[in-house]
């Protein structure tokens, strides 16, 4: 178990050395007056300064040059200044949002997190509980009303799921408000008295005592959370279904009956561990349909988390701020698929033992 | 009353398929008594699984159901039995092995797990106890470093070991009865006479009576007393092994014989094998499921269906032939 996990954690410096070239090699595409406001914030006066700029910073050098001056920036030799270099955190200066993309990213990402992280809760739960419970009633009312339900899921996308749900609850019923918190009480979030621990607005704000302060968040995530986890519920529901339905199959369940266990231990302790097994898989390659849903519902409900303001740099054609929210996302993706795996060995012995 | 353990009559299982409603076992009657062995013979789909899942309850329905017959076991009709009432027997009374010890221990469970889950539910035992009985039934059938396996997968295990882990699971409760459903079918020569001896070992150790599924006639031979030959969801000959052997009457079974290669075979015969497979029944049957296969179909034989009939003590055929003179019997 160790030797695997050990096994696993040395790969990822080498998915991520291959991401960081992924995305160097989308940067050539750029020109070297482009690439170079990547480290500037005002707008140079004349042609020479550009010049001037493009020779300092080195992007007129070989590829490999600038490669490694990308990874690691440059120290002032003079006052011993490091400026630069993803490795240490600087992605660049985001020119629409006038601010360093790394502090860009550190004040959205909670929000994105706070709402992924509740989005989540329903997506695994409710999904793979609907999942097995259709498949324990295989043909029965309940199954066919989970069909129908992951039918209309998988097929609608988040978009439009998004929308449908904005439209109904925000405009015409006005029960739930976009957007992450009411004026007043952003004005006490921001103040002195309200401790940011987790920098999660929902966990915050329970920390701090303020159970109306969390009620409000709640009510801004509602929907949210519905749109984002609507589509990998319905996956989840699918993907469990058929993989306990294709379990209950199996002879070692037979043999479980046979043993005189009661139905409720033969589904739970015989053959769902089994069923999970598809289902894990599901979970890594769901990470990352779930991150396209963040941009989509953030971008929908107004929210400011990372994929909402990736979508509007984007549009501003602020490639920097993209790289650097792209940069990011792959982090995410490498270390998420990496609890996993580790999961899946967790619950596999085939996996973990050879 | 009778004096069997297991006295099944009459039973009748179906399933709904798209195709229609399959016949599988289609008035099915057999008697085992305290420590006999039986073996049940036929070619593949003949309803010999489903006649053993139907005794045990456990016909997955839908599509399955039972649509007649009884199964009496110490005075009890396991057919009629309710689930909480049937756990109650399986594990603990009848216990059974299925074919492919690939794929009937879970592969997520430690085989210690899986042996203790019994023993803790139907002997009240509690972990400890039930992890050190697990180790000597593990010794019992014979596998080595008994403990210390108990933490290994299924995987970590061979398929003569596995089928070992089987026949330890099944017999730990100590049941009155095996049920054994084509044990060795997957398994290569050597290793299948491993097994044979180790079940004749434990048979004369703790001796249960056991239900021996094969489509082997040789494997019966060598293990069981009495052996009933099913084709089409029914019982078509029984007898004692010897009488079997020594008196194939009906023509099924004369065919199965001829296509057993025999050791003893004078010359090089070709091996006889009968042509044609076995019928899929989509109704029940109401003329001899075998009259298109057999050689000394007469009219009669495509319009009625043989029952059983003792045709010496001990032996009884369902045939309307006689298939030493060729004549209507
Ligand atoms: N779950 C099921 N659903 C539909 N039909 C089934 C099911 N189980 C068995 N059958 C059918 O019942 C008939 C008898 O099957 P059974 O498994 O008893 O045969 P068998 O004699 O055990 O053969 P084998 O030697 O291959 O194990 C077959 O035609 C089979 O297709
Ligand atoms: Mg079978």
């Amino acid at each position: 178990m160790t030797t695997y996990i050990i096994r696993r954690l040395l790969l990822v410096p080498v998915i991520l050395f291959g991401v960081t070239i992924l995305i160097f090699g989308m940067l050539q595409f750029l020109d070297p007056v482009e690439r170079v406001s990547m480290y500037i914030r005002d707008t140079p006066k004349s042609d020479a300064q550009i010049e001037a700029l493009i020779t300092k910073y080195g992007l007129d050098k070989p590829i490999y040059v600038q490669y490694w001056k990308w990874l690691v920036g440059d120290v002032d030799p003079i006052t011993n200044v490091r400026s630069g270099g993803i490795l240490f955190g600087d992605f660049g200066y985001s020119r629409t949002n006038s601010q360093p993309v790394a502090d860009l990213i550190k004040n959205r990402f909670p929000n994105t997190l706070d709402l992924t992280l509740w989005a989540i809760g329903p997506v695994i739960f409710v999904g793979i509980w609907l999942g097995i419970q259709a498949a324990v009633r295989h043909n029965k009312p309940f199954d066919q009303m989970a069909r129908i339900f992951s039918i209309i899921g998988t097929s609608l996308p988040t978009f439009v799921f998004g929308l449908l749900v904005l439209m109904l609850f925000y405009a015409n019923l006005g029960w739930f408000p976009p957007g992450r918190v009411s004026d007043e009480f952003s004005k006490i979030i921001s103040s002195a008295e309200f401790t940011n621990y987790t920098k999660l607005l929902s966990i915050d704000s329970l920390l701090n005592g303020r159970f109306d302060i969390f009620l409000d968040v709640m009510k801004h995530m509602v929907l949210p959370i519905l749109t984002l986890s609507y589509i990998s519920w319905a996956t989840f529901l699918r993907v469990t279904r058929s993989s306990m339905l294709e379990t209950l199959r199996m002879e070692y369940v037979t043999t479980a009956r046979a043993k005189g266990l009661s139905e409720r231990d033969v589904i739970h302790k015989h053959a769902r561990p089994n069923a999970m097994l598809p289902v894990t898989t599901l979970a890594g390659f769901s990470i990352v349909g779930l991150l396209g849903g963040v941009v989509i519902t953030e971008t929908v409900f107004n929210y400011p988390g990372i994929g909402a303001t990736a979508a509007r740099s984007a549009a501003q054609l602020d490639v920097i701020t993209v790289l650097g929210f792209t940069l990011f996302t792959g982090l995410i993706l490498v270390v998420s698929n990496v609890i996993v795996d580790v999961l899946y060995a967790f619950i596999d012995p085939r996996v973990r033992l050879s | 009353m009778s004096n069997y353990l297991l006295d099944v009559q009459g039973l009748e299982t179906t399933f709904k398929t798209p195709d229609g409603v399959l016949h599988a076992v289609n008035g099915v009657s057999f008697g085992l008594k305290e420590g006999e062995t039986l073996g049940v013979v036929g070619e593949s789909g003949c309803g010999k699984s489903v006649t053993m899942l139907s005794v045990l309850g456990l016909i997955p329905s839908p599509p399955g159901e039972i649509k007649a017959g009884k199964a009496m076991f110490f005075g009890h009709d396991l057919v009629k039995m309710t689930n909480a009432e049937i756990r109650q027997v399986r594990g603990a009374q009848i216990g059974m092995v299925f074919q492919d010890p690939m794929t009937s221990l879970n592969p997520v469970l430690t085989i210690g797990r899986q042996l203790e889950e019994p023993l803790m539910l139907h002997v009240g035992m509690n972990k400890k106890q039930a992890s050190e009985r697990a180790a000597e039934l593990l010794e019992m059938v014979g596998i080595p470093n008994a403990k210390d396996r108990l933490s290994d997968y299924p995987h970590q295990f061979s398929g003569g070991m596995r089928q070992r882990v089987m026949i330890a699971m099944a017999l730990s409760c100590s049941p009155q009865l095996l049920i054994a459903d084509e044990p060795t079918t997957a398994l290569d020569v050597t290793i299948q006479a491993q097994i044979m001896d180790l079940v004749k070992r434990l048979r004369n150790e703790l001796g249960m009576a056991i239900i021996w599924i094969s489509h082997d006639l040789g494997v019966v031979a060598g293990l069981a007393q009495r052996v009933i030959v099913m084709y089409g969801g029914l019982i078509i000959e029984e007898a004692s092994v010897n009488d079997l052997y020594a008196n194939p009457t009906h023509p099924y079974t004369i065919g199965l014989l001829g296509s057993l290669p025999r050791v003893d075979a004078k010359e090089r015969t070709k091996l006889y094998s009968i042509e044609g497979s076995p019928p899929v029944l989509y109704n029940k049957p109401t003329a001899c499921p075998f009259a298109p296969r057999c050689k000394w179909a007469m009219e009669r034989c495509w319009k009625e269906n043989p029952a059983l009939e003792t045709v010496s003590p001990e032996h009884r055929v369902a045939c309307w032939v006689d298939t030493k003179t060729g004549r209507a019997r």
